[in-house]
């Protein structure tokens, strides 16, 4: 019961926050979301007989969280917006808006509530809610005019970077510092196949599967050196090629390649036009664009959509959610093969693994190429989507945020991760920029006039800025994680016993297990 | 059979070395003749590459030993150094010294960051093994790394923070992402001019001053460690902590005095960094960090000597490929050598191979 209540809490200063930083609709978009999520935790682990039982849980968690939607309503309509330098809103229009958060929210607690006590067929209905939210989320963001759905593209890309990390950290226990260069593999890879910077240009719905093939033999070249390599080493290693990558793509603008052995000759005979060029003989050929990077990539068309364009974000979001969704669908089945429980013996023991029969070199590689398929889906996407690629974009930073989605999320557990993602994404894309956005106005409306030291002020104005904050959020939820909870919030039962230490309690854990 | 198997192989690599090469900047004839017409730039290089190869060094030596002790890559500890050199430079712009100011004052205003950058680094480092590592040292191997990798990320957070408290400090610069500049503070006679040999080789006292303090702060650090009690009692705790503790040693306190001495060396390597390359960034770190790194495994990573050699060499071989391959690849070039040690010696050139315990 308390664990329901805190829960709860959680779900309605979420809301709350959202509602303080986004106002206007966004408080019915998020009673809609987070309302069918309450009511969903509240059923959770409880026998629900009839569907009256699960439609009072869910009332109840949708009312509380319109609850925290009103208020956070009224405080923004009436106190928030004013400091922000924006008129204040008539009583009319922030009772309408909080109104309508409140009943949203109890009306998707109710329908799920009502779901849950459907008994056996609980499991499928649910998992038919989340399909009706993922599928209509765009229009309805549309509807409220809240613009969420550029960043839920972002978010769902750094999902299938997840996914794949996850097979390589998660599943095979591999920890992989540079799985960001399987991400800029498969982006160049689309770049150099579908852009006229290079005179190449393919059809999308070729070249990501191209993409993904390319990131995925990458991912068996990088992983055969570190194959010997236990935990930190390997840790190390991969970093170490996850710097070498972009610095590679950053430099390829000069190429301009002899046959050797003919070079050699011609530079004895002192007629060094005899060498024979293999590349770039007129000029040097020019392969990435360096800093300037690849621009612009081709994207993808459809018989009745025609080419995806820049700004209209339904067809790419549809297009990147069904490939989340096959992603995974791929895994979750993939996890249960013989492949995916070679992978959990070679995770908890490599030395027992190799002796029961299990070929380690095979299985490492396949936990490299796998996790480098879906990065190299993540990459081609990513290319045709913003459609032009840089090298800095694939810095190390990008490594550690999937690693963080990954830890935060839990583990080996796919729902976990697509967690941990949505949580760390939403918080730096679409919180971060606009808590900025609104601290800022608000330090020039009602707080900087009323500072008299000039230096005070001056560093107000330059750092209080919680996007400078975004590093700073990252290294506290890995340590924060690692200390508290290491298994992650949605935990992984075998990999919660090996992360916490080795007692007697556990241990048995597992063995029951 | 098998020796031409492995003849042909060796020559498919080399072939594809000279093919692939050139694009990288590894053109071996070119290099070959620029070595041959201009030998003193070589030398000059080689002595650039021993000045910033004994920062290295010092850096490197936090990381050994910190690993030798508790088997954990200091992942933050080069964020660390950067946090060191943004102390140094906080002090000597509160000393208020310019460019060519009277050589008591800035002699003055360095010791006074030294001690402090010092000081707060160490503290940084006792306080981080203290809340972030301590707790998770009877977790699995992998749970103190990415903590550290955290620490590392609040590190380089903490300096581009400190890079733009401008209406406190002046000399952090307009921008808290932009290099500042450290006020250039050695004095710089050239040495062998002054002795009044001609050549084209420059040789100052800045080199020089660099170059002593690091190998002072080094010899001290391996006499300590050899001849002083608490040095022994660290050398018991990295051989086996369970029998150090039986004899009697507070294994928690040797701990924390190793980060101690190891974020000491990173706070006074950040002076050093400060001063000769008269250039400080919160992005620093990181490179820093791992070529000391890198160093710290070539040498064989837990040995101290080794941390000094291994510096020198990755010292040496980013001044020849700034030089001779082309400074846009050093960073793979010194990369790409992490991964051939680790991959083909992970015991690193001094160190000893360790069979895996079942």
């Amino acid at each position: 019961m308390a664990q329901a209540i805190k829960s709860r809490n959680i779900l309605g200063a979420i809301a709350a926050l959202t509602v303080l930083l986004f106002g206007g609709w966004s408080g019915a978009v998020i009673g809609w979301l987070l309302g069918t999520g309450a009511a969903f935790i509240a059923c959770q682990g409880k026998k629900i007989t009839s569907a009256k039982t699960g439609i009072r849980l869910g009332v109840n968690a949708g009312l509380g969280l319109g609850i925290w939607i009103l208020i956070a309503s009224l405080v923004q309509g009436f106190l928030l917006l004013p400091t922000t330098g924006q008129s204040a809103l008539g009583i009319i229009q922030v009772l309408t808006l909080g109104g309508a958060g409140l009943v949203v929210a109890t009306l998707s607690g109710w329908l799920m509530g009502a779901a849950q006590g459907l008994g056996p067929r609980r499991q499928r209905i649910t998992v038919a809610f989340l399909a009706v939210i993922l599928i209509t989320f765009p229009l309805i963001d549309q509807l409220a005019d809240t613009n969420w759905t550029a960043t839920v593209i972002q978010i769902l890309i750094f999902a299938l970077l997840a996914l794949g990390l996850n097979i390589v950290v998660g599943y095979a226990g591999l920890l992989d510092l540079g799985y960001a260069a399987f991400f800029a593999i498969g982006a160049y890879t689309t770049g150099f196949l579908s852009s006229p910077q290079i005179n190449l240009e393919w059809n999308f719905w070729l070249v990501i599967w191209i993409a993904a093939a390319v990131a995925a033999v990458a991912g068996v070249i990088l992983g055969a050196p570190t194959l010997r390599l236990r935990g930190d080493y390997l840790a190390i290693v991969t970093l170490g090629f996850g710097e070498i990558v972009p610095v590679v793509f950053r430099n390829l603008t000069q190429i301009q390649i002899y046959e050797p052995i003919s070079k050699i000759f011609a530079s004895l005979l002192g007629q060094p036009k005899l060498a024979i060029c293999l590349v770039g003989c007129d000029r040097p050929f020019n392969l990435t664009g360096g800093e300037a990077g690849i621009n612009p990539i081709g994207r993808p068309a459809l018989p009745l959509i025609g080419t995806f364009q820049s700004g209209k974000y339904l067809p790419w979001y549809y297009l990147v959610l069904l490939l989340v969704v096959l992603s995974v669908l791929m895994i979750s089945r993939l996890r249960g093969s013989r492949l995916g429980r070679a992978w959990a013996a070679i995770r908890e023991d490599e030395l027992a693994a190799s002796a029961m029969g299990i070929n380690l070199v095979q299985t490492k590689l396949m936990a490299f190429a796998m996790g480098a398929f879906f990065a190299g889906f993540a990459g081609a996407f990513y290319g045709a989507y913003i459609s032009a690629i840089f090298p800095s974009v694939f810095d190390f930073s990008v490594s550690v945020i999937v690693l963080c989605m990954v830890i935060l999320g839990g583990l080996g557990n796919i729902t976990g991760v697509l967690l941990g993602c949505v949580i760390i994404m939403a918080a730096d894309r679409l919180y971060l920029p606009q808590l900025a956005q609104v601290l800022k106005s608000m330090l020039n409306t009602s707080v900087l006039p009323n500072v008299a030291n000039p230096a005070l002020r001056d560093f107000l104005a330059t750092s209080v800025d919680p996007l400078q904050m975004r590093l700073f959020l990252f290294g506290l939820t890995l340590v924060v994680m690692m200390i508290v909870r290491p298994e992650g919030l949605v935990p992984n039962a075998e990999r919660q016993a090996e992360l916490q230490s080795p007692d007697e309690e556990s241990l048995a854990e597992v063995r029951s297990l | 059979m098998k020796r031409w198997q492995n003849a042909i192989f060796y020559l498919v690599i080399v072939y594809l070395v000279l093919l692939l090469g050139p694009v990288a900047g590894l053109d071996i004839p070119r290099i070959i003749t620029e070595i041959a017409q201009s030998p003193a730039s070589l030398v000059q290089q080689l002595l650039v590459g021993l000045v910033n190869g004994a920062i290295i060094a010092i850096i490197a030596l936090g990381y050994t030993l910190v690993y030798g002790i508790i088997e954990l890559i200091n992942f933050a500890h080069g964020d660390l150094f950067m946090l060191g050199a943004f102390m140094s430079l906080t002090v000597v712009g509160a000393f208020g010294i310019q460019d060519g100011a009277s050589l008591q004052a800035s002699g003055l205003a360095m010791l006074v960051s030294l001690v402090l950058s010092a000081g707060v680094c160490a503290g940084l480092n006792v306080l981080t093994e203290r809340y972030a590592y301590r707790p998770l040292r009877n977790a699995s191997r992998l749970a103190p790394l990415i903590s550290a990798i955290g620490v590392s990320f609040i590190f380089i957070n903490l300096g581009l923070f400190w890079g733009g408290l401008r209406s406190f400090f002046p000399i952090m610069g307009a921008n808290a992402a932009s290099p500042k500049s450290f006020p250039d503070l050695l004095p710089r006679i050239d040495i062998l001019e002054a002795l009044g040999i001609e050549s084209n080789i420059e040789f100052t006292t800045k080199d020089l001053i660099v170059l002593v303090v690091a190998v002072v702060l080094m010899v001290g650090l391996q006499l300590f460690v050899q001849y002083t009690r608490l040095g022994k009692a660290m050398r018991a705790t990295a051989q086996n902590r369970e029998a150090a503790k039986i004899m009697g040693i507070n294994v928690d306190q040797i701990i924390a005095l190793t980060f101690l001495i190891g974020g000491a060396l990173a706070g006074a390597a950040g002076l050093l960094v400060g001063l000769y390359n008269n250039t400080v960034v919160f992005t620093m770190g990181f490179t820093a960090g791992l070529r000391a790194f890198t160093a710290a495994v070539l040498g064989g990573i837990g040995n101290i000597i080794g941390a000094m050699l291994g510096g020198i060499l990755i010292g040496v071989l980013s001044a020849l490929s700034d030089q001779y391959l082309s400074s846009r690849w050093t960073n793979a070039w010194v990369f790409a050598v992490l991964v051939l040690i680790l991959v083909f010696r992970p015991g690193g050139l001094l160190g000893e191979n360790v069979q895996e315990k079942v």
